[in-house]
């Protein structure tokens, strides 16, 4: 017997936590690159990262097991936070004590889909929530052109 | 720490808003949900499944019991499955083919054939008595219609599935 089975890949996973999280923002581009090269730029949190967002000046990975890291970030208004993320092919989230991100991707031909969240963890969720989402919707696709474009570097 | 005791401190801090815990609950629910959803919604099941986890976060803090959360998502998914399925109206509307007892031989091949004839209520009706094994009160109590409804549904079902598969 074989009954269909429907599958969500991660790009709509991550649209689901969009709808999840109050205020998050998502944003999405096909890219012209292979999965490999989009997930070789995604998965290099610490190079890679403070180059396509513009508020981290760097980031440190402090922990790894398995799939499950911590990092600690720096941000040029002397943000300092300390994330906890999941990370493997094609899926991660980053959560910090008021921050959540989240990128994902999948292969769609020679392309790939990459998709980008931005949103507030509570307590700040309902309080900065919906400026956040206005500011989530203006500044993740811009988050995603710049991933884009540091994909198109290293290829 | 048991699989429950995991999963209640899961929904627990999604229900509290935070971002990885909601990710792992969608880790945990998507094969449960694409399962539900792929015999209702067939070429819509990605949509109803993404419908589905959405409706799942909406009403999650109004999800007492964190063990019943696969109970609960179920009735979630089958709602949003023949609520996609209906939406696209992909279904044929032919006259009603009607389904196996549960058990039955005719089942032991590809379903997908017999599915795309029946309407998104009949294929809820069969996906959750012969995947689910549930029981006709069950069912009629989750897809709210009197018991009565999907016994007779079942019942003439089977007659002429029979015809139709041997065709």
């Amino acid at each position: 017997m074989s009954w269909p089975i429907a599958d969500l890949d991660a790009v709509r996973r991550l649209h689901v936590l969009a709808g999840a999280v109050p205020g998050a923002a998502a944003a999405e581009s096909v890219l012209p690159a292979s999965f490999d090269q989009v997930w070789a730029v995604a998965a290099d949190l610490e190079g890679e990262l403070p180059r396509y967002l513009p508020d981290v000046r760097s980031l440190r990975i402090t922990r790894v097991d398995g799939d499950r890291l911590e990092a600690d970030a720096r941000g040029y208004a002397g943000l300092r936070a300390h994330f906890d993320i999941v990370l493997r092919p094609g899926w991660c989230v980053m959560r910090s004590r008021f921050l959540l991100g989240a990128m994902a991707a999948v292969a769609d031909g020679d392309h790939t889909r990459f998709a980008f969240l931005a949103g507030a963890q509570l307590p700040v969720q309902r309080v900065v929530g919906p400026v956040l989402s206005v500011v989530g919707r203006w500044s993740a696709p811009r988050v995603v052109a710049r991933f884009g474009e540091r994909v198109a570097l290293r290829r | 720490m048991s699989d429950e005791t995991e999963l209640t401190a899961l929904v627990r801090a999604a229900q509290r808003g935070d971002g990885l815990a909601m990710a792992g609950l969608i880790d945990v629910l998507t094969p449960a949900i694409g399962r539900w959803c792929g015999p209702i919604a067939l070429q819509d099941g990605p949509d109803a499944t993404q419908e589905a986890l959405i409706a799942v976060f909406r009403g999650l803090k109004g999800l007492a019991e964190p063990a019943a959360l696969f109970g609960w998502a179920r009735s979630i998914a089958v709602r949003e499955a023949v609520r996609v399925a209906r939406r696209t109206a992909r279904h044929r509307t032919v006259e009603l083919v009607d389904l196996p007892a549960p058990g039955d031989p005719l089942l032991a091949v590809d379903i997908a054939d017999v599915l795309e004839r029946l309407t998104p209520e009949h294929r809820a009706v069969l996906m959750l008595r012969e995947l689910d094994g549930l029981d006709e009160r069950t069912i009629a109590g989750l897809l709210d219609v009197p018991a009565g409804t999907v016994k007779s549904r079942l019942s003439r079902a089977r007659r002429s599935f029979r015809k139709e598969w041997a065709r």
